[in-house]
């Protein structure tokens, strides 16, 4: 038997660590290599220049404009996001009128979680495009929109203004993604128990309340899956940054993916690049080291 | 009186949210049917008036689309490298994260590391090391070189996933079967992996949507002579969306969106129960 | 929920950092890549093949898929086949020139000819100081196909090889010439009694009268800012002599301060400040905005010759396509009004470990014969840097007015290359300050420290090579 149980691990743990070896483990390894040199992608020839490009990173203020961007990113996503979908999510499933059923969700809740989750099939490159549109300042719907009911003054060239465009992006990305939470808080909800909400209803809870101290508390550990799962998507942010507005108007919608892919494709500064995606790993890597130990007190104090 | 107090309270704040239910389904349908309604537009509609409806249903943007820009053909490629590669990522992600999940050995927790920490890195960072890998091994501008790529790519949220979820099947099950001399294979293939449907169909949801989105590595790899009747959808719409900036044609953009984005619309109205309770379940165990 | 809690992901990702740390012991395939087996083929050089073409070579053809298309590069390339008929032409076409080809630029065996256009192509100052060109002097020394008894190099345009040259050598063949100046409505202009201005006095009075008529007088490519700065740069050599173009070129310190261009820029945005810009311009991008134009909705656009194929599908059928020199921005201007700036863009090149180079210049020579040149501006309705190729081919009113507008600038146009040069230089730095500029965000002296900024980095920037011209 113990034979078979390594013929057994071996045999199915050996064919998808080749694969993942030989196409993302051995790519990413030269990546920290070619981070070392000057290479510009072009020929063969380099140089090793040390931590050259590391020292020219901490003075790159573009690299700081877009890491700027990412950071706002990371907080206001998962927020937004959440937010917004624990409040539809709650809505669809104790929103409506207590009646003797007792607690159910509002009327059409199946519809609207259908609808909620279009976006989330569609594949960047058509959201990325679409928006792109819908922005457009004298053919774009959002505008015809606004002039339509007769606020004109509120009608702006959303991805022309450095103010406004990074803000832009930024509502696509909960656009696009609050679907897909609506519709795992609403299943999450769906197995606290009814009696709970009822009991509270009785005791002349507001619903804010309601949510605040039952809902949240209950869903505590789906939110964190929602959480990290966000985060990842807010680190990367490159393909939809790049597809609305390529960073601009002036960079002000920059982003440390957008930057990196910049320096190596434009640029073809390929050490360089493969400098700040260096540097980029081991920023996750110390925000996610740094919430852990902060978590890990957490859960001490409690 | 005890059903009338909540009501009453509850009844503006059911007006209020109803807005917003009711403001959050405009939001997310309507640049979907603003976009379907422009690929029937000609160009000077498109620009001049963002909110009238066309003159006439001009399915010949549609027909260009489909044919110049061969949205077809690369629907029907895409269909054929997702599905390959699903399936594989599905095999062997399955088979790994199960080991990983359930055997104890030397290493295992440096290898489901070592899996796991590919969901850190930007791809595009290895872009060039991957086109030589590609390239020596003779699988450049071949379906089955996309497939295996995609499939690498994916393993790491799918080992991370399914680990997870192999650790919460009960080993009471698993043990009763070993004693009723069950092999390690027929366990894992006739008891386990029935076992963890729920997660694999989510997980497999979930690959299925990224491969289907998949933008920068088809670019890379697929190219060179005769490459583009190898295209996958998402190159041939960005070809488009590039050409557009060069040509202007804002009506072939639309019909191509609009090509794109209906199939996997109707697919999703059709089995949305499936894929809602799909996605979802493998979260909530 | 078990370990797919936040703590696990965190755990997880700590822990595969530290191995990812770990050195990386690993041979390097990607920068390690094609070694020096660029054997070019090669053949007797004589007069019917002066590059020594060996007429069983296969050729392969990478054509930038844009505005031109790839139509015109399939008829280059049938009278390449009709020359050497053994030969083998792959041709392939993308528009996103640089993903496809950068690797094998690497891998050492890139295509033998390349259109290295577009927002997508291979940046210049890599390929030149990577030595990945091949230097064209060949080509251009080798006798013209069918202009008898002068070499290639006599039959182009004047300036048209500046564009492509570094540092003396030319290592890109610019072909399509390309004109840059301010459009207008000809037939619009007429039905309403306006001329086109030849002072910027003269231009602001129009604004007002055509603000009045309840047009807007200007629009610009409002997410491609530096459309504008083509102008602004126009209008500032005319007033000062093409030496402050020199001067930007080679990176030369405050070469951006000179009085000239602070000028010109405080009058360009005099169209922002006074309102003259169509509302909402700064959001459009080329294609939005020009279409707007060519709706009548504004009067004026600053764009190169492209733009009337740019905007074949979208033009009324009445409206008259011309393209006119900046307005002089004093009477003591030291060039004339119509001098303008011509340029050869859309460069081919020829890789330097191409297999079969002379074949790659032998289709350039092609193209640069009357009968290929002739060929590409029926198929494009574009100029090419042959001179007098156009001569008998029938052109639409916007290249008619291009063409007129070229005789009569004549040996004063003026050009600048710090965009090829430095791409980087315009595509972002000089853009985010005309953006800025038209936006009303900065005033024009702020306008030309950002653009002095810009390429102050660029010159402190030991890893961009830096190139000169006289």
């Amino acid at each position: 038997m113990r034979h078979g149980r390594r013929l057994f691990v071996f045999t199915f743990l050996v064919p998808p660590l080749a694969l993942y070896a030989v196409f993302v483990l051995s790519p990413y390894l030269q990546a920290f290599q070619i981070s070392l040199t000057n290479w510009r992608g072009l020929s063969p020839t380099y140089e090793y220049v040390g931590p050259e490009n590391f020292t020219r990173l901490l003075h790159d203020h573009y690299v700081w404009n877009a890491l700027k961007n990412n950071a706002i990113i990371l907080v206001a996503l998962p927020i937004i996001t959440i937010v917004l979908a624990l409040f539809f999510a709650s809505m669809l499933s104790v929103g409506g009128q207590s009646g003797k059923a007792g607690v159910r969700g509002v009327r059409g809740a199946a519809f609207y979680r259908i609808v909620y989750f279009f976006p989330q099939v569609l594949s960047v490159a058509i959201i990325g495009v679409l928006w792109k549109e819908v922005y457009a300042p004298r053919s774009g719907m959002l505008n015809g929109f606004l002039r339509g009911i007769g606020l004109d003054g509120l009608a702006k060239p959303w991805l022309g203004d450095p103010d406004l465009a990074f803000w832009c992006v930024l509502a696509v990305m909960v656009w696009s993604n609050v679907g897909f939470y609506v519709v795992l808080f609403n299943a999450a909800m769906q197995s606290i128990p009814r009696e709970i909400y009822e009991a509270a209803l009785l005791d002349g809870a507001e619903r804010g309340e309601t949510l605040r101290k039952i809902t949240v508390p209950l869903l505590w550990d789906t939110i964190q899956v929602a959480w990290v799962y966000l985060a990842i998507l807010a680190i990367d942010a490159f393909a939809i940054v790049q597809i609305i507005t390529e960073g601009g108007p002036g960079n002000s919608s920059d982003v440390i993916g957008l930057r990196l892919y910049g320096d190596a494709m434009n640029e073809s500064k390929f050490g360089y690049a493969s400098a700040i995606g260096v540097a980029m790993f081991f920023l996750t890597l110390s925000i996610a080291v740094v919430s852990l130990r902060m978590t890990r007190r957490d859960r001490i104090e409690l | 009186m005890r059903r009338r107090a909540p009501r009453g309270r509850f009844g503006v704040v059911n007006a209020f949210s109803h807005t917003f239910l009711v403001g959050w389904a405009v939001l997310t349908t309507f640049p979907l049917v603003w976009a379907l309604v422009s690929s029937f537009k000609d160009d000077r509609e498109i620009l001049t008036s963002a909110w009238s409806l066309p003159a006439k249903l001009r399915f010949d943007n549609w027909v260009r689309a489909w044919t110049e820009a061969n949205i077809g053909r690369y629907f029907l490629n895409t269909a054929v490298v997702v599905s390959g590669a699903l399936v594989l990522t599905m095999l062997l992600g399955a088979m790994a994260a199960y080991v990983l999940a359930r055997y104890t050995f030397k290493f295992s927790r440096t290898i489901y590391f070592v899996f796991v920490g590919g969901m850190m890195f930007p791809v595009f960072l290895a872009l060039v090391p991957l086109f030589f890998v590609v390239k020596n091994l003779g699988l450049l501008s071949t379906h089955l070189g996309l497939i295996l790529v995609y499939t690498a790519y994916s393993l790491p949220f799918t080992v991370f996933f399914l680990t997870a979820f192999f650790r919460t099947l009960p080993s009471e099950v698993a043990e009763a079967a070993m004693v009723d001399g069950c092999s390690h294979w027929g366990l894992f293939f006739r008891i386990m992996l029935p076992m963890a449907r729920p997660g694999l169909i989510s997980v497999g949801i979930f690959n299925l949507l990224g491969h289907w989105n998949q933008y920068v590595l088809p670019i890379v790899l697929m190219q060179g002579q005769g490459a583009e009747r190898k295209w996958v959808l998402t190159q041939g719409l960005t070809a488009l969306t590039i050409n557009q900036g060069y040509a202007g044609d804002y009506s072939a953009l639309f019909a191509g969106m609009a090509i794109a984005m209906l199939p996997v619309l109707i697919l999703y109205l059709v089995f949305q129960r499936q894929v809602q309770s799909g996605l979802t379940a493998g979260h909530l165990k | 929920m078990n370990t797919l809690t936040r703590r696990g992901v965190l755990q997880t990702a700590a822990a595969a950092g530290l191995l990812a740390t770990a050195p990386a012991a690993l041979s390097a395939c990607a920068m390690g890549g094609g070694d020096g087996d660029t054997k070019t083929e090669q053949d007797d050089k004589t007069n019917v093949n002066p590059l020594g073409v060996k007429d069983d070579a296969p050729l392969e053809v990478v054509i930038f898929n844009g505005g031109f298309g790839e139509d015109y590069a399939k008829a280059h390339e049938a009278m390449y086949k009709e020359k050497y008929p053994k030969a083998e032409i792959k041709h392939s076409a993308t528009a996103e020139i640089s993903k496809t080809l950068q690797p094998r630029f690497v891998d050492g065996s890139p295509p033998d000819f390349i259109n290295n256009s577009g927002a997508a192509q291979i940046d210049f100052n890599g390929l030149v100081s990577q030595n990945a060109l091949t230097d064209l002097a060949p080509l251009l020394d080798a006798p013209s196909l069918d202009v008898p008894g002068k070499k290639v190099r006599d039959t182009l345009l004047p300036g048209s090889l500046l564009p492509g040259t570094y540092n003396g050598k030319v290592f890109s063949l610019n072909y399509a010439y390309t004109a840059y100046g301010i459009w207008y409505d000809e037939k619009l202009l007429a039905d309403k009694g306006w001329q086109y201005p030849k002072t910027w006095d003269e231009m602001i009075a129009l604004c007002k009268t055509i603000k009045a008529a309840g047009l807007a007088p200007w629009t610009y490519q409002g997410k491609h800012p530096r459309y504008m700065s083509w102008p602004i740069l126009s209008a500032a050599a005319k007033l000062a002599g093409p030496e402050i173009l020199l001067a930007i070129d080679n990176l030369e310190p405050n070469a951006w301060k000179h009085e000239a261009i602070k000028t010109a820029a405080d009058a360009y945005s005099q169209l922002a400040v006074d309102g003259f810009i169509l509302p909402g311009s700064e959001g459009l991008d080329h294609i939005q905005s020009q279409t707007e134009w060519s709706l009548g909705k504004a009067v004026f656009i600053s764009c190169g010759s492209w733009l009337e194929s740019e905007q074949k599908k979208v033009t009324p059928p009445a409206f008259r396509m011309a393209i006119a020199p900046t307005p002089s921005l004093t009477s003591g201007d030291k060039l004339p009004f119509a001098a303008l700036r011509g340029t050869a863009g859309e460069p081919y090149i020829v890789p330097a470990k191409a297999k079969n180079a002379n074949g790659g210049m032998e289709l350039m020579r092609i193209m640069l014969s009357k009968k290929g040149a002739s060929d590409f501006t029926k198929k494009t309705s574009s100029l090419t840097c042959v001179a007098g190729a156009e001569e008998g081919v029938e052109l639409p009113p916007g290249l008619t007015s291009v063409t007129k507008a070229l005789k009569a600038s004549g040996d004063k146009g003026f050009n600048w290359v710090y965009n090829s040069f430095y791409r980087k230089l315009e595509r972002n730095l000089v853009d985010a300050a005309c953006g800025d500029l038209f936006t009303k965000r900065i005033n024009a002296q702020q306008f030309v420290d950002a653009c002095q900024k810009g390429a102050d980095e660029i010159a402190k920037d030991t890893s961009i090579t830096k190139y000169k011209r006289s």
